[in-house]
């Protein structure tokens, strides 16, 4: 178990080459380049922003974050399980070829969407100091603490689709249905509040997603610390896949170069 | 002088058939609930049988037999890329293998950048390769080719490249499958001269190969492979010899 993270680190140079080398080549002859990804995420915002705050009556000024951290977060989310189940099957030449630990293949789509999120994120920082720079206090500091704990839960999850789907090539088409309907019963741009609402606690109350969005959301767009449960929900789902991660790895890690 | 040694006693390995058979959620459900045998059922492929094998620091090995007979198995499982089903396998040393070239070029890099990339495929650290780099260039000899992306090249230009690259580190322990034979007639002699200097670095070679002159000159010890067993194991003539009597030739 520490002699495979060993051999990750030293494989490190590779991984965060390949990382890099992904994001070099996503923004390679843009015009735009790396601003792209945060234009991306500012353009969606404002066109959401423009129909949901009619349809829900709600404050644009203040909904519009709301709508900005779930995007982002949530294009986190979903390059690391449908991007990140196609990492094995992407990666057969080196797995070929080289007798790397695997985890090092969905480490890679962890840290360059993790870099995309980052940059991501400043638009939603300079958004929120600018329209509510009431919020701006020291709980701004647990903002910090998603993006270790996202890259945590990211990648033991996409490190176990990533197995299964060198095994049954169904499921990066399925993990889009799944996702989408993840994203949906989730508060990602709905709010919380529209779910307690209708009923619907237990979708936000036990919904790990709620639980890590709101790692970012409670100090920028209320002034408050996340909660401890929130802390509590966020790294049970990191230990809990991690586990399972390593309990299927364990199994199959040798195996997967006959799937390729 | 380094103890680098390997050492394969029992080893058995089996490819799984269900990577051939079952690739989808589909098929797997319908097999669980029909009660029908299935009308074709490929075996697990048993590609080492029962295999004992010592080589020593200083050996050159080189690897005989058929199509399919299990040279290129046995390669990858030393390397490590295959797991043994049964047995035990001891590698002890630097493995560097050279088996297929081409594999793993990003084609949208241009040739400078794919040579740090397959350094770093290697396990090279980026400094290492920076200062590697100039002689790489030099030796693959696409002079203003190598600024341009991976993807603008032939197919012998490409070869040229990963040839480069993947013998401009040695190792302990060097396994090669089948590689001289790249490029036009005047990078073959380059090549040549490339590999046998890596031989000479190499403690131990093992090599795969239908070329009989080339196995006679480079190894003093031959392995003959015959449907997955190890049939001989001696001296390189011998082994020739023996490889032409199974195959009735």
């Amino acid at each position: 178990m520490l002699s495979y993270f060993s051999r990750i680190w030293a494989a490190r140079y590779f991984w965060v080459h390949l990382a890099l080398a992904d994001l070099r080549s996503r923004w390679r002859r843009s015009f735009f380049g790396v601003t792209w990804s945060i234009i991306q995420p500012l353009g969606l915002t404002l066109l959401l922003t423009l129909v949901f705050s009619r349809l829900f009556n709600t404050d644009i000024v203040t909904y519009a974050p709301y709508i900005l951290s779930g995007i982002i977060v949530w294009e986190y989310i979903s390059a690391n399980t449908v991007g990140g189940s196609l990492s094995f099957v992407q990666a057969d030449a080196y797995i070929k070829q080289c007798n790397h630990p695997l985890a090092i293949y969905t480490l890679r789509s962890v840290v360059s969407s993790a870099i995309v999120l980052m940059l991501a994120s400043l638009s939603l920082y300079s958004w929120v100091a600018v329209v509510s720079p009431q919020n701006i206090g020291w709980s701004w500091l647990a903002t910090l603490t998603i993006y270790p704990i996202l890259a945590l839960i990211a990648w033991p999850v996409s490190t176990i689709l990533a197995y299964a789907s060198a095994r049954f090539r169904d499921i990066p088409h399925a993990l889009g249905l799944v996702m989408q309907s993840l994203w949906f019963v989730s508060p990602v741009y709905f709010e919380a509040k529209m779910f307690q609402n209708g009923g619907l606690h237990a979708l936000v109350d036990y919904n790990p997603i709620y639980h890590i969005l709101q790692l970012i959301r409670a100090p920028l767009l209320q002034g408050q610390w996340p909660t401890v449960s929130n802390y509590m929900f966020s790294i049970g789902t990191a230990v809990f896949f991690g586990v399972v991660a390593v309990l299927v790895g364990y199994k199959s890690e040798r195996k997967v170069i006959f799937y390729l | 002088m380094k103890n680098n040694r390997i050492l394969l006693s029992n080893v058995n390995l089996h490819y799984a058939s269900v990577a051939y058979q079952e690739r989808s959620l589909k098929s797997l459900m319908a097999g669980m609930f029909s009660k029908r045998p299935k009308a074709s059922k490929a075996c697990d492929i048993h590609a080492l049988k029962n295999i004992n094998v010592e080589i020593n620091s200083g050996e050159r090995v080189g690897l005989l037999g058929h199509n399919g007979a299990g040279k290129s198995t046995f390669l990858k499982t030393v390397a490590g890329l295959y797991p043994i089903s049964s047995g035990s396998l001891k590698v002890e040393g630097q493995v560097r293998s050279l088996f297929d070239l081409s594999l793993g070029f990003e084609p949208d890099a241009t040739g400078r950048e794919n040579i740090l990339y397959r350094g770093l495929l290697l396990g090279l650290s980026p400094k290492f390769m920076r200062e590697k780099e100039a002689e790489i260039v030099e030796f693959a000899g696409l002079d203003e080719f190598i600024d341009y992306p991976i993807k603008t090249y032939s197919a012998g230009m490409q070869v040229r490249l990963a040839f480069a690259i993947s013998t401009a580190v040695g190792g302990d322990i060097l396994l090669l499958d089948e590689v001289i034979g790249a490029g036009d007639a005047n990078f073959m002699s380059k090549a040549k001269s490339r590999i046998t200097s890596l031989i000479e670095q190499a403690e131990i070679l093992v090599l795969a190969s239908h070329d009989f002159s080339a196995l006679k000159s480079i190894c003093n010890r031959g392995l003959v492979f015959h449907h997955g067993d190890l049939v001989f194991d001696g001296e390189i003539a011998l082994a020739v010899n023996e490889y032409n009597n199974i195959n009735g030739l």
